[in-house]
Formats: C-alpha cells, structure tokens, sequence
C-alpha cells in the first residue's frame, strides 16, 4: 500500500474538509439567522435540509452498523468500521442544524408554524406539540443518537487492542436493545422536524418512510465511499465483487420497500379521500389557484421514475450490482434521488396570500435551492471531516472482530 | 494406461451408456481437474461434492443460470394480465364507479397489479426451475454407481455424459479422466 493510501494520510486531509464546512454553513447560517424572516421560512429551511439530509445517511448507517451485528453479517466487518468512522457525526449534525432554529424563538415560529397556530389542529396536538417538550425532545435525539454510536464504537475500536471476542456479544446485546429506541428515536425526529412543518397533515406511514430513505441514502454513500476507499484507500485489495453484490441485493431491496412504503401512503390517502390529508398532497400535484400541474408535479414524477422504476429496473441485473463503475453510478442516482426526496417532503407549503384560495405554494425552482445544495454540502464536508478524525481512532479494519476473514475472503 | 478391469470398461450390447464416472480424493484434486475439463472444452458433465466449493463455478465455466429470465417475463406477463383483468372488469365490461375513484387508473387497482406481477414471478421462476432441471425425475443413473453413495460423506466425483461431442467412445473418455488422476473410473449404465 503506498503512503498517500493510509489511513494517516487520509486522516492528515480533515482540516481541509473542515475549513469547506465552516465556509458552507457559516454562509447558510447567515441567512437562516440574519435575514428577515418571511412565511415560509425559506432561507432557513435551507439549514434544516442540510442538516436533515446527513442525519438521514447517518441514521441508515446507525441501523445497518445494528442491524450486521444482529444478523452476525460475515460480509460486514471490513465495511462496518467505515460506518463506526461516520457515526459521532450524527449528534453533531443535529445539534449545528436542527437545535439552532429550535431554540430561537422567532426562527422556530417562522419554521415551525404550530408554535404560533391557535386553531384546532393546533390546540387538540398541544400536548405533544409545545414548544418545551420540542425542545426536550430536540436533546433526546441529539443524547440517544449520540450514546449508541459511542457504544457501537467503543466496544468495536477496544476489541483491536485487546482482542476480546466477548465485545462481539456485549456489541450484539447493545444492538438489540438499540434498535427500538433508535427506530423510535428517528420516527420522531422525521415527525418533529419533517411531518409537523405541515401540523395539519398526519401519516402513520411518515416514521418508516424516514427510517427507508435513510436506508437508501447509507447505502448508496456506503457503495460510493468504500469503492473510493477501495481504489485509491486502505480498502484497496479487500474489497470485492461479492461485498458489491451484496450492497447491490440491499440497494435493491430498499429501493422497493421505499416504494412499497411511499406508494401505501400515498394510497390509504387517496383511498380515503380526506380533504384534511389529501391537501398535503394536492400541494405537490397541483397550483391551487389555477388548478394547472405545478413544478411540484414534475418532481413528483421524478421520484415514481427516477428515485425508483429507473434504479429498480438497473439493480435487478446480477451485472449492475458486481461492475463497480454500474453500481456507483445507481448509488449516485439513488444519492441524488435523495435529495429530491427531501425537498419534495420539507419545502412544499401554503403560504397565504389575497387570491381566492387564500394561499399559494411556494416554487420548486427558487434562488435558496443553491442555499440548500451549499447546505448539503458544508454538512457533508463536516461529516467526512469528521470521519477523518475518528479514522486516526482505531484500526482502519476490525483486525480482531471474529468474522473478519469472512469478510475478508467473503464470497457469493 | 488403461488397465481397468474389462467388464467394467465395456456396455453390452444392448445397453445405452449415460457416462463415465471417477472419484477424486480432495477438493483441490477436482477443483483442478474441473478446470482442466472446462479447458478441454467440455460441456455435458458434472461435478458431485459433499458440500459447496466456493469458486467451483467458474473452475467449471458455469454461466449464471437463465430463470431470471424467466423470472422476469413473467413478472411483466402477470403486471399485464392484472392491467387488463381490472379494466375488463371495471372499465370495459361492466363499467363501475367504486369510492368516486376513475374507471380505470394505475393507481387504484396496483395492489392487484403488483400482487399478479408476484405471483405470476414466482410461478415463473418455481415452474421454470422445473424445466430448466427437468424435474420431476424419480431415477438418475448415478444410483445405480455403487460409490456414487460416498458423495454425501468423503468422495469427489466427476461424471462425463456421453451427450457430449468431446465424448467419443468410453474408452477415450477413461483415458482422459486417468490423466487427470481420477481415481475408480467406472461406466455408468443409463
């Protein structure tokens, strides 16, 4: 392995990635907090989808880091410890972009419109929507997220020094407890910062839907960063054409079970056709005004076309999933399908106004959409600054996880 | 070279012969003699192991198996068959307005469309497996082979089928399998 491969080397680059993300969201922060705060809150919902969209990689790869040692995944270990590397970002992420517009006051009334409503919907959701309970919940997040990844991580990096194969156990016991309260912990989190921008509508389905993107987005950055980690990092040689086939099969079926989750929502809504649930997504089809289809309509169609059909059909081919240039080009679409998602799920909103109807969708095509992207990347540059940090904190493979020649010389 | 026994070498006359059968004492012994078989260009022949060999596959220059395909055209076939079975019934022969939803759309009948698509997939690939293994077969020659049973405990077995051009006759296909160094070469009776 030649030295700019290493670990150390790799490592010797985080200030960089740090430097772009204090730029980044030093810029995003100046417009969430120092511009006049309008209906709708668009310059700041710009930090919250940043920050929303690497919690939502970072929780998928908490659950998968569970979810392999659960399961006993012979494949895993020599990807899981790049997973253990991400995971003290996901309290950071939360706490620079969630907490910030939580605890300021006019920033959460402008974002979050329950904290100001006085109708019905509002009164009758009080005792879970208020504003101290949000802000104990925002710390409950930050806490929980937080104390699994440092177990998962502690157990893990402490069996390289002293070669313990009972941390595998204490590791699995700790997974089993934490997948109800990390499962939990995201549907709310998705409720709170996602489903109650929107306090009138209400689905069931939201907390899955939250915990398959996630999956999707982990999966799709797992097959990205471990095919760069294996090409021109301290993967190189280890990695193989059944760890992509195996990442490939999981893409897959995530891929459908994001559908099958979207499609159901979407369906136990049209089915019931309830003026005070259908809103939510006649605000993505329709301009209320006119009654034309809106640009919120051709994203729509993205998501059923692109963000699932185009990559279903790509994953069912065996090849797609062993060529690494075909699977990190559908992990980049999926990447990119992502995004959309999030924007189609936080941004569409009523906003009042004098026409007949009362009020007006705000736009897909907005000037704040480079505002979100300079978001998505500045908390991107973070977390890999980040996982450049952690990496200097153990062994860049579980050199002593019991599985790891499985993984090593993992086959089809 | 060949100095197996002559009753075992020669079909009688009234006999068809499915193959020869010979025994390997490893798994690298076979995982090389496979090679050297796929690289001798043969096609119809088989390898008998106690448990999986990882890699055997492609020592022997298997293809990926073709059910996906099947798998596939199926599934499309059953998403198809569930489009024109709630049309016809919905739209067409008896049009019927349920919970002020379209006569027809792709929405409202999916569940049907997808579960027709699954089911037609899956009777697609469990049928298509049948074929494709020509299944159901109550008797194979190798039965009859006295130390075929020791492929379930300690032997590695390689059978050449006559079906195969490179065949021959028994006697050239012994030959072959002795420079292997396969070992209890016999003619397996069909």
């Amino acid at each position: 392995m030649s030295d700019s491969r290493s670990p150390s080397a790799w490592s010797a680059r985080w200030p960089l990635l740090a430097a772009i993300a204090a730029v980044c969201i030093g810029t995003v922060y100046g417009f969430a907090f120092f511009t006049p705060l309008e209906e709708g809150a668009r310059n700041q919902m710009s930090l919250l989808y940043g920050a929303m969209f690497w919690a939502s990689v970072l929780i998928g790869v908490l659950m998968l880091t569970m979810i392999t040692r659960l399961f006993d995944a012979g494949w895993a270990p020599i990807i899981r410890r790049s997973w253990e590397f991400l995971l003290p970002a996901l309290p950071i992420v939360i706490l620079l972009g969630v907490a910030p517009l939580a605890f300021n006051p006019s920033v959460r009334h402008a974002v979050w419109e329950w904290t100001s409503a006085t109708d019905h919907a509002a009164h009758a959701k009080s005792w879970f929507l208020n504003e101290p309970f949000l802000l104990g919940r925002i710390g409950f997040y930050i806490v929980a997220f937080g104390g699994l990844g440092w177990a998962l991580r502690h157990w893990s990096f402490r069996q390289d020094g002293d070669r313990t194969a009972g941390h595998t156990h204490t590791l699995h016991a700790i997974s089993a407890a934490g997948v109800p309260v990390a499962a939990l912990t995201l549907t709310f989190l998705a409720f709170d910062c996602l489903m109650a921008l929107s306090y009138h509508w209400f689905s069931t389905m939201y907390g899955v839907w939250f915990f398959t993107l996630s999956i999707r987005m982990a999966l799709s950055v797992t097959v990205i960063l471990t095919h760069l980690l294996s090409t021109r990092g301290w993967l190189g040689g280890m990695l193989n054409q059944a760890h992509r086939h195996v990442l490939g099969c999981l893409m897959l079926a995530f891929t459908v079970f994001w559908a099958y989750i979207s499609f159901s929502q979407y369906f136990i809504i049209y089915n019931a056709n309830i003026p005070e649930e259908t809103f939510w997504y006649n605000i993505r089809e329709i301009d209320a005004v006119t009654g034309e289809k809106s640009q919120w309509w051709w994203v729509s169609m993205f998501m059923v076309f692109g963000f699932f059909l185009l990559p279903f059909i790509l994953l069912l081919f065996y090849r797609t999933k062993i060529i690494a240039s075909r699977i990190v080009a559908v992990a980049s679409l999926i990447f990119v399908g992502g995004l959309v998602d999030l924007w189609w799920n936080a941004i569409p909103r009523k906003i009042h106004d004098h026409s007949e109807v009362g009020f007006h969708v705000n736009d897909f095509l907005v000037p704040q959409l480079g505002l979100d992207l300079l978001a998505v990347l500045g908390f991107g540059a973070l977390v890999f600054a980040i996982f450049l940090r952690t990496v200097r904190n153990a062994e860049c493979i579980p050199v002593h996880d019991p599985r790891i020649s499985e993984s090593l010389e993992y086959h089809e | 070279m060949n100095d197996h026994s002559p009753q075992d070498t020669q079909p009688r006359r009234e006999e068809r012969v499915f193959g020869v059968a010979c025994s390997f004492r490893s798994v690298a012994e076979i995982f090389h003699a496979a090679e050297r078989i796929r690289d001798a260009g043969w096609k119809k022949w088989d390898v008998y192991t106690p448990f999986p060999i990882h890699g055997m596959d492609a020592a022997m220059g298997l293809p990926r198996s073709s059910i996906p395909r099947v798998t596939l055209l199926a599934g499309i076939t059953g998403f198809v068959t569930g489009c024109l079975l709630t049309w016809y019934t919905n739209s067409f022969d008896y049009p019927l307005i349920v919970g002020a939803k379209p006569y027809w759309s792709v929405i409202y009948p999916f569940p049907v469309l997808y579960e027709c698509t699954i089911l037609f997939a899956a009777f697609g690939t469990f049928f298509g497996q049948f074929i494709f293994n020509r299944l159901p077969r109550h008797h194979h020659p190798l039965f009859d082979v006295p130390q075929f049973i020791r492929v379930s405990d300690d032997a590695f077995m390689v059978v050449l089928e006559v079906t195969d051009p490179h065949f021959g006759n028994p006697d050239k296909a012994y030959d072959f399998l002795a420079s292997l160094g396969g070992q209890d070469i016999t003619l397996v009776r069909d």
